[in-house]
């Protein structure tokens, strides 16, 4: 059994399915994600003088929960390995609804629970990543924008957005590429996600070395898509 | 004329460390006051008091009719009225000299963009950097960047501006133009300021009133040559003898 070109030409068709579904989950899982993080990265620096300067009276309650809820989300999926979240999320939350509610049939389907553990867990990265960047923004800058009279809605969108994202554009490559490889975990699921396809190809043939040479060479590209395209960012906003 | 800045009884605390003690200041509109002390004096709180980038912990301060801490939610409108130049800039790096200046207007007196940039392009003028409008500040030297900070400051048309050690952060051949700037805004537009600051030639000029602190008090206060001639204290003796040698 040498190297038999064929065996890949063939399979293509299939394959390039797959990548696509991993497209898909990736691309979700990263625009969720990102929404996600932010919302949370934010959440976990509420009311601290990272975003401004500490509000006072009933803000400052809220804060504090707000705070709480983001950093249990936070540490919660961080704390837990992806593949159980999607297992748990697929096979265990729908007999949890049955359990407390009187629905019989609650079902997920695979891809929608691949596509919610993707977000949620790039999410829970993606807040640290976001609260990291925020926190480095040199107070100073803090105070002269509030010496200037804006509101903190403005102070977030104008001065601390714009100089924390530059900072989270590595990192967020990272976490960008690990959410796209993460997507390889959904075969336990059944999403019939790239690896997947390649698994059930490699099950019916058996050629181990081309299906699985192909599928790497699959997720490299789509992880040099990814990486290139925040690289273009990086450059364009490398101004200071 | 009446006092634009009202301090009474004015303590400020970091945790259970007391940094100002019972301060007790009346600021007139237009007046200049230049504020000297030893380092770790409470200057920079003293001044962070006033446009409540400190809260102070008792006490009450009025500043142009907003009583602190009565009305802590009207912060923003003392902020719109009292401006501050730091001592190490604080430009916004991803903006130009112009982008800075405009944004006050821009956003905190929501302004058009044209309006807030012919504001920005006339102070910037006034500052004599009218040919680095779209410089950012990471290519602008240390005078320049500190003369874009004043204007971004004068851009909202604020009643009252507070300067912490404005020059201290400068290399000595830049001072100069800084402290020229200050000194037009003193005279010219009757800006009332607040000014932290070493540079006794500069008190002696245009302060109307020289305040010396130490350890979180006002220990003398008057007219700056009566101040720096008869010292009373020997706290001030000693700090005057310290800053003539620099
Ligand atoms: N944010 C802060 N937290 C704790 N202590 C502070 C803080 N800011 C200032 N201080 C303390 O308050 C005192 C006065 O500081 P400051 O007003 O900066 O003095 P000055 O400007 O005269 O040098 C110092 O002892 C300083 O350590
Ligand atoms: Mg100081």
């Amino acid at each position: 059994m040498g190297f038999e070109f064929s065996v890949i030409t063939e399979s293509l068709p299939a394959l390039f399915e797959g990548a696509k579904l991993t497209w898909f989950i990736t691309i979700i899982g990263i625009v969720g994600g990102m929404i996600c993080g932010i919302l949370a990265g934010l959440g976990r620096i509420a009311g601290t003088e990272a975003l401004g300067e500490e509000p006072h009276g009933i803000f400052k309650s809220i804060s504090v929960v707000i705070r709480y809820v983001s950093g249990g989300y936070v540490e919660t999926i961080r704390g837990t390995p992806i593949i159980v979240q999607a297992m748990f999320l697929y096979f265990a939350f729908p007999m949890l609804v049955k359990a407390v509610t009187d629905i019989e049939r609650f079902r997920i389907e695979a891809l929608t629970a691949a596509v919610i553990t993707i977000v949620f867990n790039a999410g829970a990265y993606i807040a640290e990543i976001v609260r990291g960047s925020v926190i480095s923004v040199n107070k100073g800058l803090l105070e002269a924008g509030m010496s200037l009279g804006i509101s903190r809605f403005q102070l977030i969108v104008h001065v601390i957005g714009p100089i924390a994202f530059r900072r989270m554009i590595p990192p967020l490559g990272n976490q960008f590429i690990i959410s796209l490889k993460d997507t390889s975990l959904f075969i336990v699921i059944g999403v019939g996600e790239l690896t997947r396809q390649g698994q059930e190809i490699m099950a019916s043939n058996f050629r181990a070395l081309e299906i699985w040479l192909t599928v790497a060479v699959m997720y490299l590209i789509m992880t040099t898509v990814l990486a290139m395209s925040l690289r273009q960012i990086e450059r364009k906003m490398k101004i200071f | 004329m009446s006092n634009i800045i009202e301090l009474k009884n004015v303590c400020k605390s970091f945790g259970d460390t007391e940094v100002l003690h019972n301060i007790d200041l009346s600021i007139q509109e237009g007046e200049v006051v230049v504020v000297i002390g030893p380092s770790g004096s409470g200057k920079s709180t003293l001044i962070r008091c006033i446009n409540c980038l400190e809260m102070i912990s008792s006490g009450e301060l009025v500043v142009d009719t907003v009583r602190i801490p009565e009305e802590r939610g009207r912060v923003r409108q003392i902020r719109l009225e009292v401006g501050m130049v730091f001592q190490q800039f604080n430009l916004f790096p991803h903006m130009t000299a112009i982008g800075n200046v405009a944004f006050g207007p821009a956003k905190a007196r929501k302004m058009g963009k044209t309006k807030a940039e012919n504001i920005a392009r006339e102070l910037l003028d006034r500052v004599g950097l009218a040919d680095f409008e779209n410089k950012l500040p990471g290519q602008l030297s240390g005078g320049q960047q500190q003369r874009v900070a004043i204007a971004r400051a004068l851009a909202v048309s604020p009643k009252v501006l507070l300067f912490d050690e404005p020059t201290s952060a400068l290399d000595p051949e830049m001072i100069g133009e800084v402290l020229d700037v200050m000194k037009s805004i003193a005279k010219d537009s009757g800006m009332t300021m607040v000014v932290v600051t070493h540079e006794m030639g500069f008190a002696a000029q245009v302060g109307d009133r020289l305040i010396f602190m130490d350890d979180g008090r006002i220990v003398e206060a008057g007219k700056p040559e009566e101040v720096m001639k008869n010292p009373k204290s020997e706290r001030l003796k000693d700090f005057l003898g310290h800053v003539k040698h620099h």
